[in-house]
């Protein structure tokens, strides 16, 4: 597989339950080898576009592609879905509830064994085999879920809130296990709130609101076509010159440092000039990108407005 | 095809390979011949023999009654209660009770007491210091004017409270006055032993082809097997209930949903646990035929007349396939409701109803089994929800002709197919809907839906 296959093709899909849309003529493209980020926030349609890849509901409208082939139940085989709503069966041993999970991916028992044993003792988790749910902690709890989502070895690997619960060595360990299905040339999408976390992982990234697309593209698109506005500031005087409405529209105070949104049209070289020229003692003048934060919530409120 | 046996699998493990089900297995058995045989072992221990004067000034009494709780008279007694009560399996636990006390021949020993021309009071005095010096245990008086409708005999006991030696007592009583006032009316010893013979009732049931059988080992034998579907029905039922409540609760929908086809993930579940279920009928049932067996024929060795229910290994096939026809009627229901609900209690109230219908479809049995070919027994043995449970019982009461029978099949084998559509449809939509309880119309819109 190439770079450039697509995994998943999502075409002017909507579904909708009752009169609600829940998703509205939503259309992106995955491609193998990617971390897809899939965000937008609580009620988008995030989850109800996620059962829809997954084969749990159907749409309405439209269609879905996988593996450059029409849905059909066979291709849920080759995928592995961790939901945000995780569970386990309480009182069943972790070693029979994933040769289950195993079996309904039609891997063979034995083929599943070993690969049971290989994810256990890669998460540390050996002396817990034969445990019930109820004796793990929740951590343990959740690792147990992801092996259940890679037992089958997918093709496309979509991840709800996989770090949810998680303490930050556990954290670290998932990104090193996502790095490694992504040289594999697997396909991942993910889906979360963490900014900072898409950010560090995701290659390319869809954000949505209110059922639709509001943003698509690869992370460095999208920062770069926000990024042109925004001066990391550290300066002694030329406090005449940050109050001109013409230059700047905002200003965010930092510990030891500003934050300054550029005004409509003002050009950054401009606005260094005049500080130097007010006598402003500059030990910092930065451009910088917008943290996927920053385009986020600006996104989502422009889209809520 | 391979992920619905999974399923299948995983069910069918999940409830056998648990200590629960061996216990529940080995157990059932164990209460229900508890039920049936502890009140009589309890009542079996027989109490001390009762020292007894008895006062009779007129002497009429005194003697007979003393003849009738004579040892050998009592003995006779019991052993005549033994023989009625292994008739009377299905009396009630009261009527067990007595026979049980009649079975044990309870033993009186007659103390002697010179009543002389002391006045009675006089008499209760030295009676009653004599039961506190613990020499005798009772004494009773009879009143000397015992042929009035009022005359009152009395006993004071020690323990009056032992109503086993009392019962004995009373009758034993009764007998001898009955036998005295017949004796002051002319009548003789001999035609009075004649007059109070009991009748020989032997019931006889006569089928459609003509032939004789006893019907009193039938009878037990059709309630058990009621009561047995009627169980296994409502415990299985209520395990598929659990079962998709725990799915639906800890959102294990949600990744069994991404794997599988709900309708092969639900049909797995309910041939699953109703594999389970025939396991533990079948289990009962083998050891009880086994169990059974032995027994009549011990029984039988040992002199006491019983017929042994004659069950063709045909009313076994009907009875399983019936079994497996009320629980798919009843799992799917509960699948159902399951996948409506948020939790069991919930889950329970919705439950209300069909677990009626089950009870009613019980009760319904008795009247089977009176009349196993009354238009009431056709119509209930052949009638949805009901068939399941009343066909086996009628089979067993009454072989019912076979078109009844494939009737009954065919009917509940259309609600089946009807149920489980319906069920699958609540099923795939209700197991992914969280936090609330859904109303009527919502799963009406459910079913509708694409």
């Amino acid at each position: 597989m190439s770079e450039q296959n697509v995994t998943l093709r999502v075409e002017n899909v909507t579904k909708r339950f009752g009169d609600f849309a829940a998703v509205e003529d939503l259309s992106f493209d995955v491609k193998a080898g990617r971390v897809f980020g899939f965000l937008g926030p609580n009620g988008a349609g995030k989850t109800t576009t996620i059962r829809m890849i997954v084969g749990i509901t159907a749409p309405d409208e439209g269609k879905i592609e996988l593996f450059g082939k029409d849905f059909t139940g066979d291709l849920q085989n080759r995928i592995g879905y961790l939901p945000e709503e995780r569970g386990l069966y309480k009182k069943m041993k972790i070693i029979d509830q994933l040769r289950y999970f195993a079996a309904l991916k039609n891997v063979p028992q034995g083929e599943a064994d070993k690969r049971i044993d290989f994810w256990l003792e890669r998460m540390n988790l050996g002396e817990w085999k034969r445990k019930k749910t109820t004796d793990l902690s929740k951590g343990m709890q959740q690792k147990v879920q992801f092996i259940s989502t890679v037992l089958h070895n997918p093709d496309l690997l979509i991840l709800d809130e996989p770090f949810s619960g998680l303490d930050p060595i556990n954290v670290e360990f998932l990104i090193d296990v996502i790095s490694e299905f992504k040289t594999q040339d697997k396909t991942i999408i993910f889906s979360t709130h963490l900014m900072e976390t898409a950010e560090r992982l995701c290659s390319d990234i869809l954000l949505i609101n209110k059922s639709r697309k509001v943003v698509a593209g690869t992370l460095r698109e999208v920062k770069q076509s926000y990024g042109k506005n925004l001066i990391a500031l550290r300066a002694d005087g030329g406090e005449k010159v940050l109050e001109d409405k013409t230059l700047i529209a905002k200003i965010v105070e930092h510990a030891d440092e500003k934050e300054l949104v550029l005004a409509e049209n003002a050009d950054a070289q401009i606005l260094l000039k005049t500080l130097i020229e007010n006598g402003a003692s500059i030990s910092k003048f930065e451009q910088i990108e917008p943290s996927l934060n920053d385009i986020f919530i600006e996104r989502i409120n422009e889209t809520n407005a | 095809m391979r992920k619905f046996l999974a399923v299948v699998k995983h069910e069918y493990k999940k409830i056998v390979l648990k200590w629960t089900f061996l216990i529940g297995t080995l157990l059932f058995p164990f209460i229900a011949a508890m039920f049936a045989v502890v009140p009589a072992i309890i009542f079996s221990i027989k109490g001390e023999a009762t020292r007894i004067v008895v006062l009779d000034r007129t002497n009429k009494i005194a003697p007979r009654l003393k003849a009738n709780l004579s040892p050998e008279r009592i003995a006779e007694r019991a052993e005549k209660a033994a023989k009625e009560s292994v008739k009377n399996l299905n009396a009630s636990q009261e009527e067990k009770l007595k026979s049980g006390s009649e079975q044990l021949g309870e033993s009186f020993i007659f103390a002697d007491y010179d009543a002389g021309a002391k006045s009675i009071e006089q008499i209760r005095g030295e009676l009653n210091g004599k039961i506190t010096a613990a020499e005798i245990d009772a004494y009773l008086i009879v009143p000397p004017d015992f042929d009035n409708a009022d005359a009152k005999f009395e006993l004071f006991s020690r323990k009056a409270g032992d109503f086993i030696a009392n019962d004995t007592l009373k009758d034993a009583l009764n007998e001898a006055v009955r036998s005295q006032r017949l004796a002051d009316a002319n009548i003789s010893e001999a035609r009075l032993k004649e007059l109070s013979r009991n009748v020989e009732f032997v019931a006889r049931q006569v089928d459609e082809k003509g032939n004789e059988k006893d019907s009193d080992g039938l009878f037990f034998a059709s309630l058990i097997i009621g009561m047995m579907i009627y169980i296994t029905l409502a415990i299985y039922g209520n395990m598929i209930m659990g079962a998709v409540v725990e799915e639906k609760e800890t959102r294990i929908a949600e990744i069994l949903f991404s794997s599988a086809k709900p309708f092969e993930l639900m049909m797995g579940k309910l041939v699953g646990v109703g594999l389970a279920g025939l396991t533990q009928l079948a289990i009962w049932i083998i050891s009880a035929l086994v169990l059974v067996g032995i027994g009549m024929a011990q029984l039988s060795a040992s002199g006491v007349a019983v017929s042994i229910p004659n069950i063709t290994p045909l009313m076994v096939i009907y009875f399983f396939i019936f079994f497996l026809l009320g629980f798919f009627i009843y799992a799917s229901i509960f699948a159902l409701i399951g996948s409506m609900v948020t939790s069991m209690q919930e889950g329970g109230q919705f439950a209300f109803p069909p677990v009626m219908i089950l009870l009613i479809g019980f009760y319904f049995s008795f009247a089977v089994i009176r009349d196993p070919n009354s238009t009431l027994s056709f119509w209930i043995s052949i009638a949805p929800f009901f068939a399941p449970i009343t066909m086996p019982v009628r089979i067993l009461a009454e072989m019912p002709p076979f078109w009844q029978i494939l009737l009954a099949i065919l009917i509940n084998g259309a609600a089946i197919t009807g149920l489980v559509w319906l069920a699958s449809r609540v099923y795939r939509v209700g197991m992914l809907m969280y936090g609330k309880r859904a109303t009527i119309p919502e799963v009406w819109k459910w079913i509708r839906q694409k």
